[in-house]
């Protein structure tokens, strides 16, 4: 057997085992990115919808601003939010860096403008009338909202998963933030990162494999659904 | 009980509104009475649209009044009154994802219990003899279909009044007749209805009063030039083409 056999076998061995550490770091992942993404997605829809159905001044702007913010590299965003919570900071009295928090606070602010600009796409895509026909039926803002939401569900969801992955597998901004503590804030990219610096590939390649294994899931799943919306159109 | 629906009434004074340098509406005013119709016609681009969206509460004018008969308020403060007597059809009416039926349920009010909603979307699906597409995508219908699905859908919401621009556009003969069959329908029921039209010769049997929309202004013909209803016919053919 080569050595990237062998190495694979491990990985692969190490997955299924059961191996604390291991899940430990996964576990850290879901959590820390689920919480971010649940914290961003409120507010990001909120905004997608008005800057796609609202017209008001400086509207442009702001979705070229979003747009840009989209362009940002992740350790742009954990830079700023380091030099936000570290000792000399204006959050430095929080005491969040090298926590999930801080790390939560990063991911939800790399997530915020994918779902904005992804999620704007998603209801600029939806007819004008629909919101007009949930209000003259009697609809409440929010139930109109929920019902355009309704009529972009495919763009939202993409929007959603794209957002996810990108924080999920982002290793930039959690290792300035979150420091790579293990069973803390290590989390997959991290693991990988300090694995792989050591040498040894079979955790970090078990880790890749669940990142591999997450998008893949992800892209079935919204082809799947999409794919009914066709075929019922 | 008749003649309290024939009172009531919604009037409309001094609504004005402008598109950039372009005044579409200039004081027009229009009153609205339960069980009739009005016609509301003219070129296209004069502005019905707009002026059936701002009554609908839909648009914002740039000044107007609405008097309900207790007292004369400005249109910001009846916006939610509007919202909830009113409903607005576009030309092209817009169906949700879902069959027919998902459509007329989302007039329901949420007070009602499963079987209260199929009880009622049953008698509507009735009333506008659509049973047969019922459970047919939304999205798929017909034109005139899609306008019959789309007043069931208002109906339901017991409007006291019911605006339609241009319903019969682009019909066939037979859509067509059952579209104005079911409007006459709602008109028996007390339902006020405003139709716009640039073509109203099809509107002939429903229509009470006839109002033309042109420069920004809305004027009585019917009335003020005592059109009989022999010439009533003639004159909108020569007004129209
Ligand atoms: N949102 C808008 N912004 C700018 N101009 C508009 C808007 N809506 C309508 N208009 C203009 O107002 C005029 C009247 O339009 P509309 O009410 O749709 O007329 P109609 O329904 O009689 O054809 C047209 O010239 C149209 O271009
Ligand atoms: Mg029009």
């Amino acid at each position: 057997m080569d050595d990237s056999t062998s190495i694979t076998l491990d990985a692969i061995h190490l997955l299924f085992s059961g191996d604390a550490e291991l899940w430990a770091i996964i576990g850290v992942s879901f959590q820390v990115s689920s919480t971010a993404i649940f914290i961003s997605v409120p507010p990001a829809l909120i905004i997608a919808f008005i800057l796609a159905y609202a017209d008001f001044p400086g509207r442009r702007l702001l979705i070229s601003i979003f747009n840009t913010l989209l362009a940002v590299p992740a350790v742009v965003i954990g830079l700023t939010f380091y030099l936000l919570l570290s000792r000399q900071g204006i959050l430095g009295d929080w005491r969040l860096l090298f926590t999930q928090s801080a790390m939560v606070m990063g991911q939800a602010a790399l997530s915020f403008p994918i779902l904005v600009a992804m999620g704007h796409a998603a209801f600029q895509a939806v007819d004008k009338r629909a919101w007009e026909t949930a209000r003259t039926l009697g609809a409440n803002r929010m139930r109109a909202f929920y019902t355009v939401m309704k009529e972009a569900r495919f763009g939202l969801l993409a929007a959603l998963f794209s957002a996810y992955g990108r924080i999920i597998a982002e290793v930039g901004a959690s290792m300035m933030l979150g420091g790579n503590i293990l069973n803390y804030t290590r989390n997959i990219p991290t693991a990988i990162a300090l694995e792989t610096s050591k040498g040894e590939f079979s955790q970090g390649i078990a880790l890749g494999l669940v990142l591999i294994i997450l998008a893949f899931t992800l892209n079935t799943f919204l082809q799947y659904f999409q794919g009914k919306g066709h075929l019922s159109n | 009980m008749k003649t309290e629906i024939y009172n009531t009434f919604i009037n409309f004074s001094d609504i004005r509104k402008r598109f950039g340098q372009k005044q579409i509406l200039d004081n027009s005013d229009i009153e609205i009475k339960s069980g009739k119709c009005i016609l509301l016609y003219g070129k296209n681009g004069s502005g019905k649209t707009t002026f059936l969206r701002i009554i609908a509460g839909l648009e914002t004018p740039d000044s107007g009044f609405v008097n309900t008969g207790l007292g004369k308020y400005h249109w910001k403060k009846c916006r939610q009154q509007l919202r909830n007597s009113v409903v607005y059809l576009h030309q092209q009416p817009y169906m949700f994802e879902g069959d027919v039926i998902s459509n007329l349920n989302f007039s329901l009010h949420n007070k009602l219990n499963q079987k209260q909603r199929l009880q009622r979307i049953r008698s509507a699906l009735k009333w506008a003899g659509l049973e047969s597409i019922a459970e047919n995508s939304a999205k798929t219908l017909s034109g005139g279909e899609l306008q019959r699905v789309a007043i069931t859908r208002a109906w339901l919401r017991n409007p006291e009044i019911l605006l339609l621009d241009e319903p019969v556009t682009n019909m066939d003969y037979e859509s067509r007749l059952r579209t104005i069959d079911l409007l006459l329908n709602l008109k028996q029921q007390g339902v006020a209805l405003v139709v716009s039209s640039h073509d109203p010769v099809h509107f002939e049997a429903l229509t009470d009063n006839c109002l033309q929309l042109s420069e920004g202004r809305l004027s009585d013909y019917t009335s003020s030039e005592n059109i009989t209803p022999i010439n009533y016919k003639k004159y909108i053919y020569e007004h129209t083409y």
